[in-house]
């Protein structure tokens, strides 16, 4: 191998530039298609990560935990006690980094002029306020101030809704523990704003309040766990699993289908774009491997006729392609590390807010580029570069010496 | 018996081509053309040949039969007692690399080597080291009067330059057999002149078997042998 390559690597490097302007075309078509998918990758990437957080620091967090039965039906009666020492000590595992107790239950909240379903949501507001980002999008009044707060906040559109404001009076009702109506007024202490959903279908008060009002003594419907490493998530959940055999641990990927879902395609998608960007990049490379060796064809009968075996013709046409791609692909590395340097302070896409808050994703986007992402992407177009040129390659391997002498040079 | 005498009938005894009833045709039917009729033909050590005749008289397919380049459709050709039926692509391309030198018509070198390159490209094929093989080519490019010129693009060489690197790299290898196309086809008298001068030479200093298709009376008058083609058949073939 490394013979062959001694012999015919500087031929088939000289052979590239033959037609400087044919393969400087072809150049740019390779490095900027994967400068393209890099730049696609690490942008959708960014775009997903931060939808994704921004809809996990809401309220879901990456891991939740409940009775059994509870995601199914939430009701009062599928309530947990508040976590026993051996699931205190696995809610210590160092990859989570803050976990929080909440109580969930269906209820109405009721204004002067109207009556609409809400989640009632009690927390603990010292809590609350490190694994939520929903306290810090207060944008009236003030948030919960501890567990026996007996205020409500509740969203923008839900107060609109109701008719009501800071400072007015709202009505809870839901069915407390020995199934008879509970309702209690609150006073609206806070509007927060996010996205609609939110907004429209949970209002929050403590912890403590809120089991007072439903005549409960310590129960919660769920523990909600910040597990900041993906990669650690799926075994720190096994690990609560096993401290709590009799309730249910679910990572975001059970609890959220729909973000999963969203997470997967969104990965996906840049191979869908990968393969579109090499099509046309393949179209570039065979189209030029072609020409050269139509141009090339008296020569091939030539070196066929000093002696070159097939095999040879094949390995040196495809030694042109390894280059040609392998250069390509440096030169969009290249832009690529451009790119970095031009978006490390991340991408403001303030101006655009609006529509950022509709995708749930941040103003700000940091794109990924993962080193990793960059090896593996370089490696299968540089791959797949070599193997479409095969197909001419073999072309020029197959021609018979006499046959292709016969062509004028 | 003269040594002469006694050499020529070795030579006779181990021919280093042998064409026995070596016939080729292309298409089939009524279209079918025969470049090639039932040549007997025995090249021997040291022969200087001219192969002659009108064009489509089958010099080149017969030239393309010796080198090893195509098969025949009838008969036997053989190299140094190696039958060439049977020969796959690769055991063909061996027998070309190490048995037969080629020079074509103008236009022949590879462009984007040097002349130096050009003629050690052989070598590199047969796998011999780069001092070895760039010694070697040198050696032939002075042989064939081309020192100082070694780096030479082929663009920067004149035609009869150029003629000359083909004949450095067909001899780089002391192949058994150069097997020539037309080679002055495109050069001038002059050039020609010394061309046809410098096969001879080789023929007569370093013992190297030509065989030459060509129509050119100053190349046929110089020529040891000279063997007429005519409508895919040897019409005559005569000795000095």
């Amino acid at each position: 191998m490394i013979s062959f390559l001694k012999t015919f690597a500087p031929l088939a490097w000289r052979n590239l530039w033959r037609n400087a302007r044919r393969t400087v075309i072809t150049l740019i078509v390779v490095s900027v298609g994967f400068w393209s998918v890099l730049i696609f990758n690490a942008f959708l990437n960014a775009w997903s990560e931060s939808g994704k957080q921004t809809t996990l620091s809401v309220l879901i967090g990456e891991a939740q935990i409940h009775a059994p039965g509870y995601m199914d039906d939430p009701n009062i009666e599928l309530l947990m006690p508040p976590p026993d020492p051996a699931l205190r000590a696995a809610l210590d595992d160092p990859a989570i980094s803050h976990w929080a107790s909440r109580l969930i239950v269906p209820g109405v909240v009721q204004s002067e002029y109207k009556t609409l379903p809400v989640s009632i949501l009690g927390v603990d507001p010292k809590d609350e306020m490190i694994v939520s980002s929903l306290p810090a999008q207060v944008v009236e009044g003030r948030y919960l101030a501890s567990q026996t707060d007996a205020g409500v906040v509740l969203g923008e559109s839900l107060a609109e809704r109701l008719e009501t404001g800071l400072g007015r009076r709202v009505i809870l009702m839901s069915q407390n523990t020995s199934g008879a109506l509970s309702e209690q007024s609150f006073d609206v202490v806070g509007i927060f704003d996010s996205d609609k959903g939110t907004e429209d279908f949970y209002a929050f008060t403590g912890r403590k309040a809120a089991q007072d009002f439903l005549g409960l003594k310590d129960e919660i419907a769920e523990i909600v766990l910040r597990i900041p490493d993906e990669k650690l998530l799926d075994q720190t959940v096994a690990t609560v699993q096993k401290a709590a055999p009799d309730l249910e641990v679910k990572s975001w990927h059970s609890l959220s289908l729909m973000l999963a879902a969203s997470d997967t395609f969104m990965k996906s998608f840049v191979f869908v774009w990968l393969g579109v960007v090499f099509s046309i990049m393949a179209i570039g490379i065979v189209n030029t491997q072609l020409m050269a060796v139509f141009e090339r064809t008296h020569e091939i009968g030539l070196l066929r006729a000093l002696g070159m075996k097939p095999r040879q013709v094949l390995w040196m046409i495809t030694l042109e392609s390894a280059f040609m791609v392998g250069l390509g692909v440096l030169l969009g590395l290249a832009l690529g590390a451009l790119s970095i340097f031009a978006t490390y302070d991340g991408i403001d896409l303030s101006a655009f807010s609006e529509g950022m808050e509709m995708i749930q994703a941040a103003d700000i986007l940091y794109p990924d580029y993962d080193l990793k992402g960059f090896a593996i992407f370089s490696g299968i177009i540089w791959i797949l570069g070599i193997l479409v040129a095969i197909w001419p390659a073999r072309r020029a391997a197959r021609l018979s010496p006499v046959e292709a002498m016969r062509y004028a040079s | 018996m003269p040594p002469e005498q006694q050499k020529e009938r070795e030579n006779m005894a181990n021919p280093i081509v042998t064409c026995r009833g070596v016939g080729k045709k292309f298409g089939t039917g009524e279209l079918a053309v025969h470049a090639l009729r039932d040549i007997d033909l025995d090249i021997l050590p040291g022969d200087f040949a001219t192969l002659a005749g009108p064009s489509g008289s089958g010099k080149t397919t017969l030239l393309n039969m010796i080198g090893a380049l195509d098969h025949p459709t009838s008969g036997v050709v053989t190299i140094e007692g190696q039958e060439l039926n049977g020969l796959d692509k690769n055991e063909l391309s061996d027998l070309r690399l190490n048995k037969v030198g080629f020079v074509f018509q103008a236009y022949n070198l590879i462009p984007v080597l040097s002349a130096l390159e050009n003629v050690a490209f052989v070598l590199e094929l047969q796998g011999r080291d780069k001092a070895e093989r760039y010694a070697r080519a040198m050696e032939v490019l002075a042989e064939v009067g081309l020192e100082g010129m070694e780096h030479r693009r082929p663009s920067a060489l004149s035609g009869g330059q150029q003629q000359r690197v083909a004949v450095a790299r067909a001899l780089v290898s002391k192949p058994s057999i150069v097997l020539a196309d037309e080679p002055t086809a495109n050069l001038d008298s002059a050039t020609t002149s010394e061309l046809v001068d410098l096969m001879h030479q080789l023929n007569r200093e370093s013992s190297v078997t030509f065989v030459i298709g060509t129509h050119d009376p100053r190349v046929i008058s110089r020529s040891k042998r000279h063997i007429e083609m005519i409508d895919g058949r040897i019409s005559s073939d005569t000795r000095d």
